[in-house]
């Protein structure tokens, strides 16, 4: 029965697209990722328009102060499993606006985040490309036999006070909420 | 277009010669200090001589010890600075809202962001800075630092204040909205379905860019102000840095100047078709915002094409272009227009002949011309109600002088009228790229200039696709501006918005909005 | 004595299983073809050809987490979309789809009022249900969807009495045997009733250019708005079951229901097969009206009932009667 909810949650991820600060440049890429050139119904992404509909938040934009407060609202508003993925150099980090006194500089400041998209703006194939991997990290291929996996940094070998967050601990944990 | 030109200067003159100071040629057509209320006299006295004067913007400067208000004025053939400075410590000035209802988005501003108190016009709680901004921190003042200011940890919380009857519903339209692609708030207060208030929240998308400008070298602002908006990216870029040249008095090679224009027009193609399609989207008409989005790709690869990237093309620098177009790749832009030139006459026919569409769009959203000329509004907006402005035909920038092409008005004044301004402007706009293409002048595209620009300030007015985009920098002789100060064009067309939805019902009120062609990440800057 | 034919019928063909089986496939063969006419390709990914993308969506809005306003009335808010699906169902059961309908009866005289008067009430289940969940977008979206359908009921139920009066039964198997027998669907004997009735069901299912109801630009997610997991699964479903129980209409009063020619071997098989056949034809125009048109206005969607559908109902009612009083009993 896993299976069958990871390969639907899989074939049918529906977005959400919050602006919090944004230059518009990342939201017509994604906008544009509907039309014809690019068509991301292949993938069973249909654009919702109410938080409580969507798995998926992509937020674009350096998070102004006002936007901070309804960034938290709208995530608080989605039903569990829901990622976020962060689109724009601005998303990121805060990209060139960074330091402005308006900005608060990146989502993950506010909203734990699933994926980064840099990129000013990104291409929509780098925004399909980021939204594709998401979605193979959830249902990953099967290992093979002979395929020796990567060895992750072990934790003693950094400096004190700080952490690696890999994309792939990040995806453990949501993994964790996918399976409860 | 008046035949009879009207000296203003010489009409200010004769009227209150001797208690202001007059500099014609000064920042365009003329500067006038006028100190002590008398910018009031003088602003009367221009709006009775000529009907088409309005506010394009209003500076807010920090001298030290006084504060500058800087009005910029433009009439139906000149472009007006009327100077006025008060004191730090008692920083109050008359208002001109009675005078011409326009100012009273760009005088909240000033008053929200260096604290200048306009006497005559009270405001309540912050207009563009967020709830939580300490009161009495104004961010454009010299001494406040990005970094150092403290936010008032509990935002108050906004009071959602019902209408009084009963019958009445507010609706509360954002910042998180389908129909919105950007965070702006607006509270609609219904009876029925008619629309009888609108109060817009803008800010959402405030980054502090003109704060920001003060502490980049000026190669760098041009990258910094470019971000301003995604859509029309190159027209800021051009904006910016033509003011820079007027203060540095750097004179740019023709060759330049045709490439600056092509940059130009590639880009207010892509932003029309952009708008054209997203228009379908709000009237439920998927079909026809997939097929202009789709003819909108071949130009975003033309983009990519002349300058390596499909939406920053970053090709504006202080002194020319930074690439050249290869002449390898003329055939290919040709092809590209040809194309779309041939979709055309497909779209022109949706527009004249498809009963839903018509139905949706005529007669929806009309701001007749004495409305549009009271509250100046700019660009495809004005020039759908019958006002005939265009900057690159009232005062021609680049190489737009010595390119023929027609100007396009429509009298109507609804949402179809507007529409199908931004569809024959779509045309001219190839007939201008083939044109400049056609007659590329050889030569240099760039000249080396120094990192320093010597002290001085200009104003600057460009068209955007959006409308009118006016740029005022002050330099104090260092690598970095003094003041950046930026007008953009859906500023200026809010207030129309707001006079067009009411007495209209609420279903058309997206369709409406997206007529105006509104783009809030410009407004909020 | 259990019937175990009649519980199979209901359980599984063609009962429940085989009409959910027929609302995803026909979901997805509307989205195939208004990504075809956008110039798109439409799902692909899931199953071959996408086929498989509706039943993704369905299974994984059954896994999301429900929740529930606080100021939700809790007990229409739970049951309302399940109880619309239910009785949504319950009405295609009296559409005969292999030769018969599910209880093996010829129905009976009037079923034709019964399954219209249950689409009504499913639809005021969904109004409810948007009333109840206490949001701005939902109790406008239930508004309008309430005002929308009550409107269009009055000249669905007059025009949908066209083919009843050209059979002289109210009975819906009497309908088709009618056409059947005839050798003439009513498509030809009354074409302008077809018309009609298209433009009726098109505003009764809440498809472009009357999906005022479902308008994102102007009302998020309409009565939707609230609603997560399973429930909104229900609602989706029971959005499809509409649109299916519309053209399964058409297909009955018009095109002859399951009747066609029967070639070899067993006559359900061939009865299911044109009875598809047709319900995808009718399914392909009622989506190519839906692509090509804009949005209508709210007010414009009203006044288009009240001043141009009803009087031409009318008008199509009288023009039959005097048909068939006159003309058709020479001719046919």
């Amino acid at each position: 029965m896993t299976d069958t909810k990871t390969w639907a949650r899989v074939k049918s991820p529906w977005v959400l697209h919050f602006n919090s600060g944004a230059c518009n440049g990342c939201d017509i890429e994604i906008v544009a990722l509907l039309t014809p050139k690019y068509d991301v119904e292949r993938f069973g992404v249909k654009l919702e328009p109410s938080p409580r509909h969507a798995d998926v938040l992509l937020v674009t934009g350096c998070v102004t102060q006002q936007c901070a407060e309804r960034l938290k609202r709208v995530y608080d508003q989605m039903p569990q499993p829901k990622f976020v993925v962060a689109i724009g150099a601005c998303a990121c980090s805060g990209g060139v606006f960074e330091g402005n006194y308006n900005v608060l500089g990146g989502v993950d400041k506010v909203i734990p985040v699933t994926a980064f998209i840099p990129g000013c703006p990104p291409r929509p194939e780098a925004i399909l490309d980021g939204v594709v991997k998401l979605l193979n990290a959830l249902n990953p291929p099967k290992p093979k036999k002979q395929a020796k996996q990567p060895e992750l940094p072990k934790q003693e070998d950094k400096p004190e006070g700080v952490v690696v967050q890999t994309a792939q601990n990040v995806v453990e944990e949501e993994k964790q909420i996918v399976k409860q | 277009m008046s035949n009879n030109k009207i000296d203003i200067l010489s009409v200010v003159a004769s009227k209150l010669g001797n208690r202001v100071q007059i500099q014609p040629g000064y920042l365009s057509t003329g500067t006038i200090i006028a100190q002590n209320g008398l910018h009031r006299n003088v602003l009367k006295t221009m709006i009775d001589a000529d009907e088409k004067t309005g506010i394009t913007a209003i500076t807010g400067l920090d001298f030290g010890e006084n504060l500058g208000v800087y009005y910029h004025v433009h009439t139906s053939n000149a472009f007006v600075t009327i100077k006025a400075e008060v004191p730090k410590d008692n920083p109050k000035i008359q208002t001109i809202i009675d005078l011409h209802p326009g100012a009273v988005f760009h005088e909240l501003e000033v008053a929200d962001l260096l604290g200048v108190v306009f006497e005559g016009h009270p405001t309540s709680g912050h207009f563009v800075l967020s709830e939580n901004w300490p009161d009495g921190v104004y961010p454009l003042r010299k001494n406040v630092k990005a970094n150092e200011v403290k936010l008032v940890p509990t935002p108050k919380s906004e009071e959602i204040t019902l209408p009084e009857n009963e019958r009445l519903v507010k609706i509360i339209i954002g910042p998180q909205h389908p129909a919105l692609l950007e965070p702006e708030k607006f509270a609609v207060t219904v009876d029925g379905e008619i629309v009888t208030k609108v109060e817009p929240r803008i800010g959402y998308v405030h980054r502090g860019i003109e704060k920001a400008t003060e502490s980049r070298t000026y190669l760098q602002d041009v990258y910094l102000v470019e971000r301003i908006c995604g859509i029309c990216n190159s027209i800021h870029a051009a904006g910016f840095v033509e003011c820079v040249e007027k203060i540095a008095k750097i004179e740019v090679p023709p060759r330049a100047k045709y490439l600056r224009v092509i940059a130009l027009e590639l880009n207010r193609l892509h932003s029309h078709l952009l708008t054209l399609g997203h228009a379908g989207l709000e009237i439920g008409y998927e079909t026809l915002f997939q097929y202009f989005w789709r003819d909108r790709e071949p130009i975003m690869d033309l983009i990519e094409l002349t300058s390596g990237n499909r939406v920053y093309s970053s090709l504006m620098t202080i002194g020319g272009v930074r690439r050249d177009i290869k002449d390898t790749d003329i055939p290919k832009i040709k092809t590209t227009l040809k194309d779309l030139r041939g979709k055309l006459p497909f779209y022109r026919q949706v527009y004249e002949n498809e009963p839903s569409l018509k139905l949706r769009m005529k007669n929806v959203g009309v701001l007749k011309r004495a409305d549009a000329l009271k509250l100046s509004v700019v660009g495809p907006v004005a020039r759908g109600s019958g006002v005939d402005v265009d900057v690159r035909k009232d005062e021609p920038y680049e190489a737009y002088a010595e390119i023929p092409f027609k100007e396009i008005v429509y009298t109507t004044g609804d949402t179809w009228a507007r529409m199908n301004v931004r569809m024959d402007e779509v045309e001219e706009s190839i007939n201008i790229i083939e044109y400049a293409i056609d007659n590329l002048p050889s030569g240099q595209f760039r000249i080396i200039t120094p990192r320093s620009v010597p002290a001085g300030e200009a104003v600057n007015r460009v068209e955007a696709p959006r409308g009118e985009l006016f740029y005022y920098v002050r330099s104090n002789g260092t690598d970095m501006p003094d003041r950046v100060k930026v007008r953009t064009p859906t500023f200026a067309n809010i207030p129309a918005f707001l006079k067009t939805a009411i007495g209209e019902s609420i279903a058309d009120v997206p369709a409406n909005f997206v007529s105006l062609d509104p783009c809030f990440s410009c407004t909020d800057r | 004595m259990i019937d175990f034919t009649l519980i199979f019928r209901i359980l599984v063909f063609p009962g429940f299983t085989f009409i959910v089986l027929l609302t995803l496939f026909c979901d997805w063969v509307e989205r195939k073809i208004e990504a075809r006419i956008q110039n798109r390709v439409g799902p692909m990914v899931a199953g071959p050809a996408g086929i498989l993308q509706p039943l993704a969506d369905f299974i994984k809005l059954l896994t999301k987490e429900d929740i529930e306003p606080r100021d939700a009335k809790k007990t229409i808010f739970k049951f309302a979309p399940l109880l619309a699906f239910t009785i949504m169902i319950f009405a295609l059961f009296f559409l005969p789809v292999d030769g018969t309908n599910i209880f093996s009866t010829g129905g009976f005289s009037g079923d034709l009022i019964v399954i219209l008067a249950f689409s009504t009430i499913a639809n005021f289940l969904l109004f409810l249900a948007g009333w109840a969940s206490c949001n701005p977008y939902g109790t406008i979206g239930s508004a309008r969807v309430l005002t929308q359908f009550l409107g269009y009921d009055i000249p669905l139920f007059l025009i949908a009495l066209t083919p009843a009066f050209i059979a002289g039964s109210l009975s819906i198997a009497a309908i088709s045997a009618y056409q059947a027998s005839h050798l003439l669907p009513f498509i030809v004997l009354a074409p302008w009733a077809f018309v009609l009735f298209l433009i009726a069901i098109q505003a009764e299912l809440e498809k472009d250019p009357f999906d005022v109801p479902h308008s994102e630009s102007e009302l998020v997610g309409g009565l939707e708005t609230e609603f997560t997991g399973a429930k909104l699964a229900f609602l989706h479903l029971t959005r499809d079951v509409q649109i299916v129980f519309g053209s399964a209409l058409v297909v009955e009063l018009f095109l002859g229901g399951p009747n066609g020619p029967v070639f070899f071997g067993i006559p359900w098989f061939w009865y299911t097969l044109w009875f598809v056949l047709k319900l995808l034809a009718v399914v392909l125009i009622s989506e190519y009206i839906t692509t090509v048109f804009a949005r209508f206005r709210i007010d414009q969607v009203l006044s288009g009932n009240w001043r141009i559908l009803l009087p031409a109902a009318l008008l199509s009612l009288m023009l039959t009667v005097a048909l068939v009083t006159w003309v058709y009993p020479l001719v046919v």
